[in-house]
């Protein structure tokens, strides 16, 4: 085991120096850069603008530029954001633990809504209650979830008005915040990231329990299964044991994509519900050509992606007896 | 005697040691109805990026929320124009021809730390504003032509500010926030440039960061909202017109919405007292919330226009297409562009009814520069198809396009950036009326930084044949942009070769024009200057202006303190400084 790790890691280094140069070349590829916008402020004037092309370095070549931000990446310093004149990493840690907590609920609600749903399908093929939720997934499946989230904050107005109920339109926490205890703080968060969070996952439960299902039914009809049922296993072993275990191992093979996925955020549902995750300022440096920021949360990601993929090989060994790393 | 009336006046000044007191008459409601206390709250569509005043480069950023909105030597009289005193005392001394201000400040101000306002933070900020290490927004205000102005402390109460050449623009230059001497001078004599650009990051303790303004920070969470107390002392120099010190409110909260929609739900939903609305849709959802009795606020659309315009410029500078430089050269031809420009029809289909034509680069929102005798060229097809017709096109092809007599056509491509769905709009109302004259334009929208890179080109071959966009801000002090009308500066985009000398007679005149007015203390002779400027500008049509976007105002029923109804506009805005007269009814 301790041998493929250090293999894995030996392998991810050309890997991610590739993907370091890819990442920063292509945001380099797209015209113009982070002072493009300030050449439209009249009140600014070209030696102003000089000066400040060369305080940011953006006098240099590209090359330059690369190999002098991937000499303190190596040190452990993802550069300087423009746009904040601050360390990456101190702007985007708050954003991305932001992130985990919207995207922690979202992975449980995604899972509690999922598993039982595939498996429901599967076990009960062909009843109304399957069709219902094939429909129903159908139709979500071609939903975009910013669409619904919009629809969704349309809906808590309109309840509001009507109710006068105090449901938070958006942000993670309410004005009051900083006066309230640790309970109240969970709870207040809590009310806040749900409604985000269920609109995600019921955005991308549709695919999975599609998947699920077709892996149960294929499972369920297995000389394995037939055997468990007949040697007397209760009807929620066979199922839940012996059929689940197993159609679940495509997933936990995925799982490593799950990592990066944690702090990259819920995506455009953090937008519309004025989230204070990691999108909307990624959304923003990328609009800004804020290079190191985008070029250092992209790295971050990459690295995560390695570790996750590590982590799901080591996981599929527990779940399937057929993989041994020896 | 000349001795006896300078001391009279020296006497006159110190005997003023009053705090500043805003007006009665600025205001809807007599100050003694305000009440002291309690919070407003409101939004902002963009994070904050650092609560350094050297660093900072956005607009509406906190370190101007606590400094320059709130505090200054002077501050513009929103029923005159006028500047009148603020931190100053009194007005300046002027002498050596305009070009020397001896200002005296203020007694009794502080910093929200205690710590007394002096000459040395004024003389400290300048200092750091102007080193080019830092990389300041502001260095440019401190230089005339790239002449230095120099700011020098006489003593502890009186400054001196010695300008190159007498500016129209020395009140507002004067005007800057002091940030503190005690905080930044001894960072700033250690360790330079370097050192202040590391401080007050965004994520800065908030008990380090000091105000001169009326507000100071307390907390701020990333991406989520800001907390901003009242400055205490802030209330030792500045009054309401009953005595009572201001601001009266104690909290200022700010949330961060990175979307519109968000903003308008919490808006609607009364977690908010301000809004911003732009289009027409969130006037009609905020009108119908209070129609329907959801929403207690006050709804006035239509207010102003805001100083802001779309134009569309054409480039001199095409030396391999010297049919097209020809006719992009030619005053008839651009006159003839702006009668195809449907204004009207503009505001209706893009801007949703709530705009304003614009015919000059003088944002119509700046009433003291708008003049009748300035030419105007409004959307009349017949009067193009005339001017188009005087300089040689006078037949159609096969295709319906205007020809010369050899046959050539008269077509153009004009670029925007891609995304904007306005100025995507605008384009094509443009392409389309210009067709029915017969003028062909390919109309495409491009990246923006292309565009830019396109319009701040120089030399005698641009990559460019006509670009729609947009520039906003300025003041009424002297409303022609510094790097727009001279030739040779960097956004006089129609005519930029690379030596940056100007091409017609008009330009030259303009160019001259804006100096002398740009270096006119007197305002009735700058608007004389402007009123000239104007004109020629009008004729030479160097830039066809279109439409700009309407000022709208909503805030809730709770808040008071706004100025009278006639005062609001885009520039005052409805209320002086940030929430300083503001309170809770």
């Amino acid at each position: 085991m301790l041998v493929f790790l250090l293999r894995r890691f030996l392998n991810s280094i050309p890997t991610l120096i590739l993907a370091s140069m890819l990442i920063f070349f292509v945001i380099q590829l797209a015209p113009g850069d982070f002072l493009t916008p300030a050449r439209l402020n009249p009140a600014i004037s070209p030696q102003q603008l000089e000066n400040l092309r060369r305080s940011f370095g953006l006098d240099q070549p590209p090359v330059i530029q690369y190999f002098t931000w991937i000499k303190n990446v190596v040190q452990g310093d993802l550069g300087l954001s423009f746009q904040y004149q601050q360390p990456v990493l101190a702007i985007a840690w708050p954003r991305i633990l932001n992130s985990l907590y919207l995207v922690a609920l979202y992975l449980v609600l995604f899972y509690a809504i999922a598993i039982p749903l595939g498996v429901y399908g599967a076990v009960k093929q062909y009843t109304l209650g399957d069709k219902i939720s094939s429909g129903v997934m159908y139709f979500l499946l071609g939903f975009p979830s910013f669409f619904l989230a919009l629809i969704v904050l349309y809906g808590i107005v309109q309840l509001r008005f009507a109710t006068g109920w105090a449901i938070p339109t958006g942000g993670m926490t309410s004005d009051n915040y900083s006066t309230l205890g640790t309970f109240g703080r969970f709870w207040d968060i809590f009310k806040h990231i749900l409604l985000p969070a269920l609109v995600v996952a019921v955005g991308d439960v549709a695919g999975f329990t599609r998947i699920l299902r077709g892996q149960m039914l294929e499972y369920l009809r297995a000389d394995f299964v037939r055997t468990a049922r007949s040697k007397g296993a209760s009807e929620f072993i066979v199922i839940y044991k012996h059929t689940l275990r197993n159609a679940i191992i495509p997933f936990v093979a995925g799982l490593g994509g799950q990592l990066p996925a944690l702090i990259s955020g819920a995506g455009f549902v953090e937008v519309v519900f004025a989230y204070p995750g990691i999108t909307p300022m990624l959304l923003d440096s990328i609009n800004a050509r804020d290079l190191y920021l985008i070029a250092g949360f992209n790295i971050l990601t990459v690295a995560l992606l390695i570790i996750g993929n590590a982590i799901s090989d080591i996981l599929l060994s527990v779940v399937d007896p057929r993989i041994r790393y020896s | 005697m000349k001795k006896f009336l300078m001391f009279a006046a020296l006497t006159l000044g110190a005997a003023s040691a009053a705090p500043f007191v805003y007006p009665a008459a600025w205001f809807a409601d007599p100050a003694s109805q305000a009440k002291s206390g309690g919070e407003v709250r409101g939004t902002t569509l963009s994070d904050y990026k650092t609560l350094n005043p050297f660093t900072s480069a956005e607009a509406n950023s906190l370190p101007q929320l606590m400094g320059d909105l709130t505090a200054g030597l002077f501050q513009q009289d929103p029923t005159s124009g006028d500047f009148i005193p603020f931190m100053a005392a009194a007005m300046p001394t002027v002498s050596n021809g305009g070009k020397r201000f001896t200002v005296k400040l203020r007694p009794d101000m502080k910093f929200s730390d205690g710590q007394p306002i002096t000459a040395d933070d004024w003389v400290t900020t300048y200092k750091i504003d102007v080193d080019d290490k830092v990389g300041s927004n502001a260095r440019d205000s401190f230089f005339l032509n790239e002449k230095p102005i120099t700011v020098k402390k006489i003593d502890a109460t009186t400054l001196q500010f010695d300008f190159p050449a007498v500016s129209a623009s020395a009140y507002s230059i004067m005007s800057y926030a002091p940030w503190p001497d005690h905080v930044f001078g001894p960072v700033y004599a250690k360790s330079g440039a370097e050192g202040i650009k590391a401080m007050w990051g965004i994520s800065a303790d908030p008990k380090t960061i000091v105000s001169p303004g009326a507000w100071v920070i307390t907390s701020y969470q990333p991406g989520q909202r800001v907390v901003l107390k009242k400055n205490t002392y802030y209330g030792q120099w500045v009054h309401d017109s009953a005595g009572k010190p201001l601001p009266y409110l104690d909290t200022y909260s700010i949330r961060i919405v990175k979307d519109l929609n968000a903003d308008l739900a919490a808006y609607l939903s009364g977690q908010t007292d301000v809004y911003a609305p732009t289009k027409a849709d969130d006037l009609a959802q905020i009108k119908k919330a209070i129609d329907g009795g959801n929403l207690k606020s006050v709804l006035v659309p239509n207010v102003s226009p805001n100083s802001t315009s779309s134009w569309i410029v054409f480039n001199w500078n095409k030396s391999d297409d010297l049919f097209k430089q020809k006719i992009f050269r030619e005053a008839k031809f651009r006159q003839a562009m702006s009668h195809i420009a449907n204004r009207e029809g503009m505001i209706q289909l893009a801007l949703g009814g709530l705009g304003t034509p614009v015919y000059t680069s003088t944002y119509p929102v700046f009433k003291n520069y708008q003049f009748a005798d300035t030419p105007k060229f409004e959307y009349n097809l017949a009067a193009a198809s005339k001017l188009l017709s005087d300089i040689g096109f006078k037949k159609k092809n096969a295709a319906g396009y205007l020809v010369d007599a050899s046959g050539k056509e008269l077509s153009f491509t004009l670029a925007t950036n891609s995304g904007n769905t306005v100025r995507e709009q605008l384009g094509s109302i443009f392409r389309d009326e210009a067709k029915k004259v017969g003028v062909k334009v390919n109309f495409t929208p491009i990246d923006f930084n292309n565009l830019v890179d396109q319009l701040t080109s120089k030399g005698a071959n641009r990559p460019f044949d006509a670009i729609l966009l947009g520039l906003s801000g300025g003041t009424n002090i002297w409303p022609y942009g510094n790097n727009v009308v001279p030739c040779g500066t960097n956004l006089h985009s129609y005519n930029a070769p690379a030596n940056g000398a100007c091409l017609t007679p008009q330009e030259t005149l303009m160019t001259k024009l804006y100096y002398q007015g740009d270096q006119t203390l007197d305002v009735a002779a700058r608007q004389k200057i402007g009123q000239q400027l104007s004109k020629v500008e009008g004729q030479l049509q160097p830039v066809i202006y279109l439409v700009g976007t309407n000022f709208h105002v909503t805030y809730t029923n709770r808040l008071g303190g706004e100025f009278k109804r006639n005062l609001w506009d885009a520039y005052y805005g409805t209320r002086p400084g940030v929430f300083v007269t503001t309170y809770i009814k």
